[in-house]
């Protein structure tokens, strides 16, 4: 092919043609909140697990002190 | 010496680079002459542009050097003389608000004598010259007895271009109600202009078949053309000149499709019948895959062609059969036999005059057109309905195969109910769905109410009145009556003749 074929539903800088924006009109709400619901649940299955992994506190284990004399040789 | 193997018109079109011809559209009138002067509704259908092809001029060049020597000359008689270039009229965009006495097209200015010469002044000082049609006619804002005489319309007004009242002083007293309709006029002179504006018409290029598993969404129009492939129309003037075409076979398919936007639940418009009525037809619609194919083994039992009426078909017989074809694309694997039967179904269709002598096997002098697709088989009768149902010449009625359009009927309009009053009762005999439309609400509830009384209730009702998601957007001018505008199949609704279902009887 000469050129790639080209959708008339996008005008020659790719954005959406009024036609296009019209033919989408019924679905935009429903879309809208299934693509909220979808980011919604990634990024709580993104926060769960972090919380879930993040480094535990170790602060009421007492450490013990570095012994002040080396071993004998 | 003329190129052996192009014709010479060809030849000449490529010359001159393939101008679009428009022919003019021709206003087509309900013939009907009653006494009350009832305004008919008149259908136009235009007819689309080819598109501009680009077209390599080449191969006329090679072909003159080569065929110089031994060329026989036309014979006399068969010469072709270049026709004389009709002057053209040639409209931008934002020229195409012309009052139309003072149009630059022709056409339209005789439209407005027409006009002047037919339709008379809408004022309530004027006496009433018929009876009123609806609760909105003006005829019924005028006293039948007092008041002066009729006047014909001559003032146009200023805004919208049409010729509308007598003077300019009823226009200025009638403003308000004028005003209702005004915006509208003045978009239908625009839209009038633009035919003739010898722009290219890129609506009427239509798309061809597309693969089945694409499904065609019918939500509304924009979805339609959108999963339909149509190239995008972005502009109103162009959606609304190419759905005054598509709105014929797209309204019957919205309603006999399986993903049609009329369903039974609330507010889908479709009864219980209706269900039963259409499912019956879209087992036949959307058939399985049988495993067919070209070559013997592929050999399959086909089912015979759904045939659509078209009863008392007017303008929608002259539409151009590309517009008819869109219906086939929409069913695939289905064949299709539309049948335009009416008085008038030759309308705007004079070039194919005489019709077919009526012999023994064309006892109607029916025009068949059977070569314009392996799908699709149009034929055109000119006889009444009820004439060629007495004579069986289309029984066995199938419910699965059979439907029945009614664009526009008018059965409860006064001009055209004594018409319909003795088809209507044979309609309803063969128990097919029956699909109407309407030009208005009210329009479509008076042949509602029409039927039932003159049936005695023996309808069952399959879509409920209401709205065509798939109306014309373009609103057409009634010439005899300027305030009357109307868009083609505003309103859609279907019936059917009541089916009774066996009961038992208790023992």
């Amino acid at each position: 092919m000469p050129i790639l074929p080209r959708s008339s539903y996008y005008d020659k800088n790719y954005k959406q043609s009024a036609a296009l924006i019209r033919a989408r009109q019924p679905f935009l709400l429903k879309n809208i909140a299934t693509g909220a619901a979808i980011v919604t649940f990634t990024i709580s299955v993104y926060a769960f697990t972090i919380k879930a992994v993040s480094q535990d506190e170790f602060s009421d284990v007492k450490v013990p002190d570095k012994p002040t004399e080396p071993a004998r040789a | 010496m003329p190129p052996s193997h192009t014709c010479q018109r060809c030849l000449l079109s490529l010359s001159n680079g393939l101008r679009p011809q428009l022919r003019t559209s021709r206003i087509s009138l309900r013939a009907i002459a009653s006494a009350s002067g009832q305004p008919t509704r008149p259908s136009t259908a235009p007819q689309p542009l080819p598109a501009k092809r680009r077209v390599s001029t080449t191969s006329k060049k090679d072909q003159s050097t080569a065929s110089e020597t031994a060329l026989p000359r036309t014979p006399p008689g068969l010469e072709f003389r270049k026709p004389e270039p009709k002057q053209r009229v040639l409209l931008e965009p934002n020229n195409l608000f012309h009052p139309f006495s003072n149009s630059p097209v022709p056409e339209i200015r005789q439209r407005a004598a027409f006009q002047k010469q037919h339709a008379y002044c809408p004022h309530p000082d004027h006496r009433q010259t018929r009876q009123p049609m609806n609760p909105d006619d003006a005829e019924a804002k005028k006293s039948p007895t007092a008041g002066s005489a009729p006047a014909h319309v001559r003032f146009e007004c200023p805004d919208c271009g049409v010729p509308v009242y007598c003077s300019e002083e009823h226009w200025a007293d009638d403003y308000e109600s004028h005003l209702e309709v005004c915006d509208t006029l003045r978009q239908i002179n625009e839209d009038d202009h633009d035919l003739y504006s010898g722009r290219r018409f890129n609506e009427f290029e239509y798309p061809g078949p597309q693969m089945e598993e694409a499904l065609v969404n019918m939500t509304n129009w924009d979805t339609f053309l959108y999963s339909r492939e149509f190239a995008a129309i972005n502009n109103d003037r162009p959606l609304r000149q190419a759905t005054r075409l598509l709105t014929y076979p797209v309204t019957v398919a919205s309603v006999l499709h399986e993903l049609s936007p009329y369903n039974i639940r609330k507010g889908g418009r479709l009864t219980t019948e209706g269900l039963k009525s259409l499912s019956a037809l879209r087992y036949t619609l959307h058939p399985p895959r049988t495993g067919g194919g070209a070559d013997v083994k592929g050999l399959r039992l086909n089912p015979p062609a759904v045939r659509i009426f078209i009863v008392g078909a007017r303008a929608e017989s002259s539409l151009p059969r590309l517009v008819w074809a869109q219906l086939n694309y929409l069913f695939p694997r289905v064949k299709f036999h539309i049948i335009f039967i009416g008085p008038e179904s030759m309308a705007n269709r004079d070039d194919e005059f005489p019709l077919p002598p009526r012999t023994p096997s064309n006892p109607f002098g029916a025009i068949v057109e059977d070569r314009i697709s392996p799908e699709l088989k149009i034929s055109t009768f000119v006889e009444y309905y009820h004439t060629m149902h007495k004579a069986g010449h289309f029984y066995p009625y199938d419910p699965y195969f059979d439907c029945f359009m009614l664009f526009h009927p008018g059965l409860g309009h006064p001009a055209s109910s004594h018409e319909w009053e003795e088809t209507l009762p044979l309609l309803l005999e063969t128990k097919v769905p029956i699909l109407a439309t309407g030009y208005t609400e009210w329009d479509m509830q008076r042949d509602l109410k029409w039927v039932e009384e003159k049936m005695g209730g023996e309808v069952d009702l399959l879509l409920e009145p209401g709205e065509n998601k798939f109306r014309s957007l373009r609103w057409d001018l009634n010439d005899l009556d300027p305030q009357d505008v109307s868009c083609g199949n505003w309103g859609l609704w279907a019936f059917r003749g009541k089916r009774y279902e066996t009961t038992r009887k208790e023992e």
